[in-house]
């Protein structure tokens, strides 16, 4: 642990470091990040855990302490004895093995002689700590201008193989598209709390998106990550510093769960903006996201329904979805595996683990920089807590140009405030507005397309073996004449260009053309770029893979449009929603 | 103030005027403050207003005197409606929906007792209502209820469903009297499609009773016809013991049985053999399950989904068989299991 800093939020302290920056010239943004309240976070903290910690005791009365304790122990021990401890996790392990050996003894004894409340109070406190973050402006600061220098000169040596720090003629900015309704997304920013829910496949994103608020404009958001990402002391330092809190998807305890919806809620009505991948997770199978975590999500809403009880300005909460596509992802081998093991089960065979490192991070944009490749963010139409469109006033929009009256919507016979089913049905309604969404927002990229069109191609070859055996065909088997194949490849260009027409997807500028051999030759770069093995390669007339499992993982960048010849139609398969199609 | 006090005091909007809607009025004002019944003619309403009755629909119903009949629709939602019973016919819904879009406030709820799917789309009533209305707490009333017994006051039933409590709450507590029962649910794609797949039973009911065809073939249509609206609505994401219910077997049974329906009628004369065309000329109406049928079967070959029963009505509608040529290759068929699947 890093010693507690004190900093200083003195007007003038804030009007000296913005006189400063202007001085540096580095990457232009706006100075207003030293605004909005999550700077001041580390004064307001104290207050906020206990409230969190007040809150979920309420929500807890319900059930039995003693059962909720109980329950509690038996899943942390169980949690304890799974995970190994590393250098940088030790003391925190220890610290949560002191506290639950306590519980465990107190329990032990009856209630008469020891009470339960304390325990349960003592319990609450230490998760609200470990998952409340703080937020440093002096770290932030060092951050967001060392990254960009950092990721600059990565940029410049990588890009054009000799290094030389005085005269960097690209900047790291030129390789992150960033599309959509940028300017609505900041308008917004001062009419209410934005919640921001990008797609979420890989551990760079925290860290770009984090980079890329910053390059809006916008101030520092908090989100919360997972807790193996704080292991790392490196990437911890930051993350705990640039408004994360930790997520530790290992608990599974009724209290965990409460003080962490809690502490999301408290944040979002403490006025600060947050991000949530509403996935839960990376997406393993590669496909965008299309079933979401609807309890994280329903707390938009709650901190909505509170601001207006309270009668507090600025009630609003909006939801802003983003996409984020790349031509490769770090981790997808894992990812892929991961998935098609759960899904699968015995009927797929496990090859071997890969593990994610810092270095790998580093590794991700050395390649993105030295491949001239990008990444494309789209900032997606926001929505408010219903689902429905906000326009540049924070309005939400109804069907045929009605206007929308937030609180009449959380009005239920004629008082405002929270009704259980009628919360869960319009958070239920907002998520599969928001998978609606992100299909629509979707940038899809040369990669992607090639990608599908392989594999589909080549699956109408073996219509007869389930996903998991074709997956394991031969490599033999795994190739298409060319020319064949860039006949099927011109016709799925047709068909993504047309729905990109009505509006049901973007498409990357590098596929705004007819040259279909041009786009598929980008496409085939920009895939093999990150792993050992060729995802694609052409050679002899011959287009061929060498990893089924990968080009499967890219290709389901683009299920769940209805493109598929063949539909995977056992649910849970990313196919799944082919047979209905998203589009219409 | 209980849920049962609010809806006392409350005002209700009844959309429409045919034989359903006034019934359904009818009920509701036993329940609430105020009911107010949109008729799109004056004349209608001045003659509601002023003899309590609705002629041209059920002529023999005496109004209570809480139901005001109104052909403005400023006059219907100012001042405020608490809930609102939607019962327009489902070919005008969305283009209706359009035109009241700007009327409503967001805190209504809505009840709508439409029977019938957006052809083409296969959209449900409750999903062009929340896509075309500002509001989303919708819920659908089905069951056997044919208006006019109900208007005389014989004992019945129906299920209100919504995946909103308050829209249940709403449906019980406007609708329940000493002779009708109010069954809650919350699935609304059972109820919904249930109420939609039986018209194209109640044609081959038509045809069967036409042919002078006994209980156990009557029984046994009924039943495999359970099984395709099941097998479909199952696909639709319904919830199957829904078609047990009310909203399923209860509607069926009373709709191949009474020989008022349209559709039924249509089973009759194309058993008669009369070519569809000029059925549905003579009827004035077009009958819903005719293209309903239509819309389904294509949806069910496309998806693979086993309907014969409605394959050979559907085969009855296109071309120029007899039924008892249909019925014999029904007949012919293998037999599969007889439990749901």
């Amino acid at each position: 642990m890093l010693p507690p800093e004190i900093p200083d939020f003195s007007q003038e302290s804030v009007t000296k470091v913005k006189a400063e920056l202007a001085e540096t010239g580095l990457p232009t943004a706006p100075a207003v990040f030293l605004e909005g309240p999550l700077t001041v976070f580390n004064a307001i903290r104290p207050r906020i855990l206990s409230e969190v910690v007040d809150r979920t005791r309420q929500e807890l009365t319900a059930a039995p302490i003693e059962m909720l304790l109980t329950s509690a122990l038996y899943a942390e021990r169980q949690r304890l004895k799974r995970t190994r401890a590393n250098v940088f996790t030790q003391k925190r392990k220890k610290d949560d093995k002191k506290l639950w050996s306590g519980i465990q003894s107190g329990l032990l004894q009856s209630a008469a002689i020891v009470d339960r409340k304390p325990m349960l109070d003592q319990v609450l406190a230490h998760y609200a700590d470990e998952i409340g973050g703080r937020f440093d402006p002096a770290v932030y600061r060092f951050a967001t201008h060392a990254l960009p220098v950092g990721f600059d000169w990565l940029l410049n040596a990588a890009s054009l193989n000799k290094f030389n720090p005085w005269k960097m003629t690209e900047r790291v900015e030129s390789r992150l598209n960033i599309l959509g309704e940028v300017d609505l997304l900041r308008k917004l920013s001062n009419k209410g709390t934005i919640l921001l829910v990008p797609t979420h496949q890989s551990n760079i994103d925290s860290i770009m998106i984090g980079y890329i608020i910053y390059l809006m404009g916008l101030p520092p958001f908090a989100y919360g990550a997972g807790l193996n990402l704080f292991s790392n002391p490196a990437l911890s330092f930051f993350m705990r510093r640039l408004g994360a809190y930790t997520v530790d998807r290992q608990k599974s305890s009724q209290i965990y769960k409460h003080t962490l919806k809690n502490y999301s809620t408290r944040i979002l009505r403490e006025g600060i903006h947050s991000i949530f991948f509403p996935g839960g997770g990376r997406s393993r199978s590669g496909a965008i996201e299309s079933k979401l975590k609807l309890g994280l999500l329903g707390t938009a809403l709650e901190a909505q329904v509170n601001n207006l009880q309270e009668g507090r300005n600025k009630p609003n909460v909006y939801i802003v979805p983003m996409t984020t596509s790349f031509h490769f992802v770090l981790e997808a081998s894992s990812l892929i595996e991961d998935y098609l093991l759960e899904s699968g089960k015995d009927r797929f065979l496990v090859m071997q683990d890969e593990s994610s490192e810092f270095n790998k991070i580093v590794s991700f944009f050395w390649k993105l920089f030295k491949a001239q490749s990008g990444v494309t963010v789209r900032v997606g139409k926001p929505l408010d807590i219903f689902g429905n469109f906000v326009d540049e006033q924070g309005e939400s929009v109804g069907p045929n140009g009605t206007r929308i009256d937030p609180k009449l919507w959380l009005t239920t016979r004629g008082q405002l405030g929270f009704e259980p089913r009628r919360d869960m049905e319009y958070t239920r309604e907002l998520g599969s507005r928001l998978v609606e969404r992100f299909h629509r927002e979707n940038t899809v990229l040369t990669s992607h397309l090639v990608a599908f069109s392989f594999f589909e191609t080549l699956r109408k070859h073996y219509p007869d073996l389930d996903l998991y055996r074709f997956l394991r065909i031969s490599l033999a088997q795994r190739s298409l004449p060319y020319e064949a194949f860039l006949a099927e490849a011109k016709h799925q260009h047709e068909k993504v260009m047309s729905a990109s027409d009505r509006g049901q997807m973007y498409v990357s500028e590098d596929l705004l053309t007819t040259d279909t051999e041009l786009w598929v030759e980008d496409g085939i770069r920009n895939l093999g770029l990150m792993h050992g093995a060729s995802v694609l390669k052409v050679k002899d007339g011959v287009i061929f893979t060498e990893d089924m499992s990968l080009l499967y993982y890219y290709r389901n960048r683009l299920a769940g449009y209805g493109l598929s010849h063949l539909s995977d139609s056992r649910p849970g398969m990313p196919g799944q929603h082919d047979e209905k199609g998203f589009l219409e | 103030m209980t849920k049962k006090d609010f809806w006392n005091k409350s005002t209700i909007a009844v959309m429409g005027g045919g034989s359903w809607g006034t019934a359904l009025a009818q009920i509701a004002a036993q329940n609430c403050g105020e009911v107010r019944v949109w008729v799109r003619d004056d004349d209608q309403a001045r003659e509601m207003n002023s003899n309590r009755v609705n002629p041209d629909y059920l002529p023999d119903l005496k109004l209570n005197p809480k139901i005001k009949a109104l052909s403005s629709l400023e006059r219907v939602f100012e001042p405020k409606v608490q809930a609102v019973i939607w019962a327009l016919p489902s070919s005008v819904c969305r283009e209706q929906a359009r035109n009241l879009a700007h009327y409503f406030k967001g805190d209504e709820v809505i009840l709508h007792a439409t029977k019938g799917i957006e052809q083409g789309s296969l959209k449900r009533i409750s999903e062009i209502l929340t896509e075309e209305l500002p509001t989303r707490r919708i819920g659908v009333i089905s069951g056997p209820n044919l208006a006019d017994e109900i208007a005389r006051g014989e004992p019945a039933g129906t299920v209100v469903a919504s995946a909103f409590e308050e829209v249940i709450d709403a449906g019980v507590s406007l609708l329940t009297t000493s002779r009708f029962r109010v069954y809650p649910g919350h699935d609304v794609i059972g109820v919904e499609w249930a109420g939609t797949l039986k018209n194209i039973l109640a044609i081959s009911a038509g045809a069967l009773d036409e042919m002078k065809m006994g209980w156990n073939s009557r029984s046994m249509m009924i039943t495999r016809g359970l099984h395709e609206m099941v097998r479909f609505g199952v696909a639709m994401g319904a919830n199957p013991s829904t078609f047990l219910g009310l909203a399923g077997i209860g509607d069926l049974l009373a709709t191949c049985s009474s020989p008022l329906s349209r559709n039924y009628r249509v089973g009759q004369q194309l058993a008669q053999g009369k070519p569809i065309g000029e059925i549905l000329k003579e009827l004035g109406n077009t009958a819903e399950g005719v293209r309903t049928t239509e819309t389904v079967h294509e949806f069910a070959k496309k998806n693979k989904i086993d309907m014969p029963i409605t394959a050979a009505v559907h085969r009855l509608l296109q071309a120029n068989v007899s039924v008892e040529q249909v019925l014999q290759d029904l007949m012919s068929r293998p037999a599969g299991d007889d439990t749901i699947t």
